[in-house]
């Protein structure tokens, strides 16, 4: 099996359909972190489509001093910006879907103990972080899901590490609060008497 | 909501499994690719890009020619050459101010 330096070589003299065996090598890093900003199989799909496009545009500017997989996934990350940037704009016209029992339930209860799957536990988060802007939601899923260095967020987002830090800090108590503001607008709602 | 309750949360997403990409997905990127016009790949980035990739070299070249003029401004004015600051004074004493100009 070839290596990525040499594969891109072919592409650069001309291979293009060689690009194909790239995406093949590389989309599933580019689903893994598109996922992270886009619940939607269809958009995430568009959006993954959109980074390999911009990458082999972009090509001519990918030196080789860092791996393949590392700069992909920079355009990946600002793609997700972009893409939260547009929904960000369009996002009161969209209403919010309901919260499922289990997730209530593992909202109200006080202790860590009470368990939740990873796909309700994704779909909280999700909800909660529409009250981020777009570039705190991406540094606090970059930090705290995908467990990345403050370098590594730095280079993927071109913000100092000052401010990602400040942005870190910032998203978490944000996140608290609408975490907190879902449990109180869910207990508000006016409970409906089953029609016997 | 507490931070450890925050934190499980995070943890918990992690393991959510990405959705996994279509079977032609691959097939997809190239028909978009082939869809792009001529050129696309190799569109030559515009003057600010290419500024912006030398802007640390032509940083450094800009100040080693400072430094070099600078040493050889101080080491014609030792040798007792006309430096840099001789010549301007010179250029604008003769030229440009020339106080005999500005008499009525």
């Amino acid at each position: 099996m070839n290596d990525d330096a040499e594969l891109l070589e072919r592409i650069r003299n001309g291979a293009t359909d060689d690009f194909a065996e790239v995406v093949r090598r590389h989309q599933g890093r580019v689903y893994a972190i598109l996922h992270r900003y886009e619940r939607d199989a269809h958009k995430i799909e568009d959006l993954a489509q959109e980074t390999f496009v911009k990458a082999w545009r972009a090509l001519d500017q990918f030196d080789g001093r860092a791996p393949f997989d590392h700069w992909l996934s920079k355009i990946a990350v600002r793609v997700a910006l972009d893409h939260l940037r547009r929904e960000k704009r369009r996002q009161n016209e969209i209403g919010l879907p309901e919260l499922g029992d289990d997730v209530l339930d593992w909202l109200r209860s006080g202790d860590e103990k009470s368990e939740l799957d990873g796909r309700a536990a994704a779909e909280l988060l999700d909800l909660a972080m529409r009250e981020l802007s777009p570039l705190d939601r991406v540094v606090i899923t970059m930090q705290e899901i995908e467990g990345r260095s403050v370098k590594e967020i730095c280079e993927a987002t071109g913000a100092s590490g000052v401010a990602v830090r400040v942005r870190a800090l910032r998203a978490r108590g944000r996140l608290r609060r609408a975490l907190e503001k879902l449990m109180q607008d869910e207990n508000e709602q006016p409970q409906v008497e089953p029609i016997v | 909501m507490n931070n450890r309750k925050l934190n499980q949360l995070f943890k918990l997403a992690r393991n959510e499994p990405a959705p996994a990409p279509p079977e032609d997905f691959a097939a997809g990127v190239l028909r978009a690719i082939h869809r792009e016009p001529p050129g696309a790949a190799t569109e030559a980035p515009s003057v600010f890009d290419r500024l912006n990739l030398l802007f640390p070299r032509i940083a450094f070249g800009a100040v080693v020619v400072i430094v070099v003029c600078i040493v050889l401004d101080f080491g014609l004015t030792a040798a007792g050459v006309p430096g840099l600051h001789d010549g301007l004074s010179q250029i604008s004493a003769q030229w440009l101010l020339a106080p005999d100009e500005f008499q009525l």
